[in-house]
């Protein structure tokens, strides 16, 4: 093992630094004088439990944003302008959401917010909705018919979950039963409702459960709980990142030897070099890696998106996680909204990006969904790849349809969203 | 796997866990007992070990064992600096010596923060990758990795109570813990025993964070849970006394690692606290408290 520390990841160290310095320090991008620019806000956690989900996405659309640039800037009205990227570190946290959004919102005067989801979002949603700020989020729970701008344009987390459960379901029949641990917050309770759902309409009986909190520093206890109970395919749900790692490796270590089904399995290399090629093969997940052969398909639309893989591995090897990409697709679309209405001005976008049919998602055509659900059409819900660890590399092995599933199976999904008592609507 | 095996696994567990937590809380338990602190940065200096262990390892490419020793080295210097810098000072005020203490904390997790960023896990590749099948049972296993941190705490607590029964520095050690001014008028340096208290505080929280740093989440906070952990041991156990800490270290990591498993964290955690304060309530001194201190 040689030295890595390299003047680049000194530079995100000392990103990292600042955050943890002053707990809501401003990391704007290049200002270049002279030119018109637009500037993007960019609210999620790059510190803390769900840093996972925020600073990965915040390297992607760094790299969206000089691809942008570098190609002469966003173009509006016949107009280039630069874009310039404001972030702001909410670490998860309401409070720090609230004055993160003031300064968006006032002294950066952004057009659009990309944000994470669930509390951050809930602590900021009438806000935005009162000065009309377009605001996106990784969690279709968070929409309501009350918040007209929020937009959950990329990612329908938890639903699309069920696509890799009802892959198990057609194509290994001798699953019959399974066992869920994760921890115990809205991003946890939420999937796990979604996973009871998409067991159940797979027939396959959940025979464990195990909600852990935050506290827990030892995972051999939950692991070895949910390996005495015999299951065939084992689902950490929607744990964060680093307990994936972990409990993976616990599974590892105590001898399992089933199925993994999981929501994410960010910085897999690293998860490889705690475990296994073997043991981690045919392990499902939802997240590709954008060198897919599929993502270069004309069915989907992520321009260029092998290019912003190799992009992205390149400058931070061993980082790519299940939100890397989500942002800057987040930021495509917009793109196209703003294109359309000849405007950055949000609201005006923002009714733009709603007549949007079909909606252009990363992973194909999809729909505004949610009526039935959140009360509002703001979720973007099509197709959501099904993929599988395949030799140690990230596979997908199917493009499943979540739209179709949830048209299906409403029923058995609000059922057990209500059973956990998840909030339908944000 | 059936319930017996299931058993067994969790008896190891507890094993495991009981061996972490006793170097962790006995460390925090002996500057209580010699310096009348309560050290809230012995959480901070068990990340400092991991941190150093991971970086070291991990990223310098240095032999594992190398790198524990190194880091062992590192927070034992730590722990000196902090005892003749902020500790001495503060020798018996409660109050200020948790204050600094708490200072002292802050400024190790953003000390790593500003040296190694923040946000994604510190990944290392384990050393230990096999596991052993207890008992030659295929379905109890225990990670190498595990077994190699109950070996160092066993060595270490023989060690210390070895140290503490057998030499004139320990009883050196556990006058001064006793009576401080009658121990300076047998001439025993109170200054050098406490630096000697704390180099060996030190190094058991950052060896215990070396040898823990494969298994664990190396985060800037990862020493808070486990300081409240030490901090539930001290006050069951007894205040200052660390045979009261080696016991009731024992018996909560058996507790919580059953209840872990049959019922769940969350309620685990619960239930210590409660068992916590019903050892207070039957007997507010702690299992050893009232007979015997350090």
């Amino acid at each position: 093992m040689k030295s890595s520390i390299t003047r680049r990841k000194f530079m995100a160290a000392t990103g990292g630094v600042a955050a943890g310095l002053t707990a809501l320090g401003a990391t704007p991008s290049k200002v270049f004088a002279g030119e018109k620019t637009v500037k993007i806000g960019f609210l999620a956690a790059l510190t803390g439990d769900a840093a996972g989900w925020g600073l990965p996405g915040l390297y992607g659309v760094e790299i969206w944003a000089e691809q942008i640039n570098a190609a002469g800037g966003l173009e509006m009205g016949g107009e280039k302008y630069m874009v310039e990227i404001i972030s702001y570190d909410d670490e998860f946290d309401a409070v720090k959401a609230t004055v993160g959004a003031k300064k968006l919102l006032f002294e950066d005067e952004v057009s659009i917010v990309l944000m994470l989801g669930v509390t951050p979002v809930l602590a900021v949603k009438d806000f935005m909705t009162r000065n009309k700020m377009l605001t996106t989020t990784l969690v279709p729970t968070d929409i309501s018919a009350d918040a007209p701008y929020l937009f959950a344009p990329v990612e329908v987390h938890p639903f699309y979950n069920v696509t890799a459960v009802d892959y198990i379901a057609r194509n290994m029949p001798h699953i019959k039963t399974a066992a869920i641990a994760t921890q115990n917050d809205e991003l946890g309770l939420s999937s796990l409702a979604t996973y009871r759902a998409a067991f159940e309409v797979a027939g396959i009986e959940i025979i464990e459960e195990n909600l852990f909190g935050f506290e827990v520093t030892d995972f051999a206890p939950v692991v070895s709980k949910l390996i005495a109970a015999n299951p065939d395919v084992i689902t950490w749900d929607t744990a964060y990142p680093d307990y994936v790692n972990l409990l993976t490796e616990q599974a590892f270590l105590q001898g399992y030897k089933g199925q993994f089904v999981n929501c994410t399995l960010d910085q897999y290399d690293h998860i490889l070099s705690k475990t296994s090629v073997e043991f981690l093969e045919g392990f499902l997940w939802q997240f590709p890696d954008l060198d897919d052969p599929i993502m270069q398909g004309p069915d989907t639309h992520f321009d260029n998106a092998a290019a912003f893989y190799k992009t992205y591995a390149e400058r931070y090897p061993g980082a790519w996680t299940a939100v890397s990409w989500e942002y800057a697709a987040a930021l495509e679309m917009w793109r196209a909204a703003v294109a359309a209405a000849g405007t950055f001005d949000p609201p005006t976008v923002a009714e733009q990006l709603r007549t949007l049919s079909p909606v252009p998602h990363a992973f194909g055509d999809a729909e505004w969904w949610g009526e039935q659900f959140f009360g509002v059409n703001s979720a973007a819900l099509g197709k959501w790849p099904v993929v599988q660890m395949q030799n140690g590399k990230a596979v997908i092995v199917e493009m499943g349809d979540v739209r179709a599933w949830c048209d299906q199976h409403l029923d058995v999904l609000k059922k057990h969203f209500v059973e956990l008592g998840v909030p339908l609507a944000g | 796997m059936t319930d017996l095996e299931l058993i067994l696994q969790t008896v190891l567990n507890s094993l495991i866990a009981s061996s972490f937590t006793a170097i962790f809380a006995v460390g925090l338990v002996l500057i209580f007992g010699i310096m009348q602190i309560v050290n809230f940065a012995h959480g901070a200096l068990y990340m400092v070990g991991a941190y150093a262990t991971w970086y070291l390892y991990a990223e310098v490419g240095l032999p594992f064992f190398a790198s524990i020793v190194l880091a062992t080295l590192l927070t034992m210097a730590i722990g000196l600096l902090m005892e003749r810098a902020l500790f001495r000072p503060m020798r018996g005020n409660l109050f200020g010596g948790l204050i600094v203490s708490v200072g002292m904390m802050f400024v190790l997790e953003v000390l790593v923060v500003y040296l190694f960023g923040q946000g994604l896990m510190k990944n290392m590749t384990p050393y230990f990758k096999e596991s052993w099948h207890a008992f030659g049972i295929e379905s109890v296993t225990i990670s190498h990795s595990r077994l190699f941190v109950f070996a160092i705490a066993a060595f270490i607590l023989v060690t210390f109570w070895l140290f503490m029964s057998r030499t004139r520095l320990g009883w050196a050690m556990r006058a001064c813990a006793q009576n401080p001014e009658a121990a300076a008028l047998q001439g025993i340096g109170i200054g050098k025993i406490s630096m000697l208290a704390m180099a060996i505080s030190a190094a058991m929280a950052g060896m215990g964070g070396a040898v823990m740093s494969p298994l664990v989440r190396i985060t800037p906070q990862m020493g808070h849970p486990v300081l409240v952990t030490a901090f539930i041991v001290m006050i069951v156990g007894g205040m200052g006394s660390i045979e009261g800490a080696l016991i009731a270290a024992v018996a909560y990591s058996f507790f919580h690692t059953f209840v872990t498993t049959y019922i769940g964290g969350e309620i685990a955690t619960i239930l210590g606290l409660a068992l916590m304060l019903l050892v207070l309530i039957v007997k507010p001194t702690g299992i050893m408290g009232a007979r015997e201190s350090v």
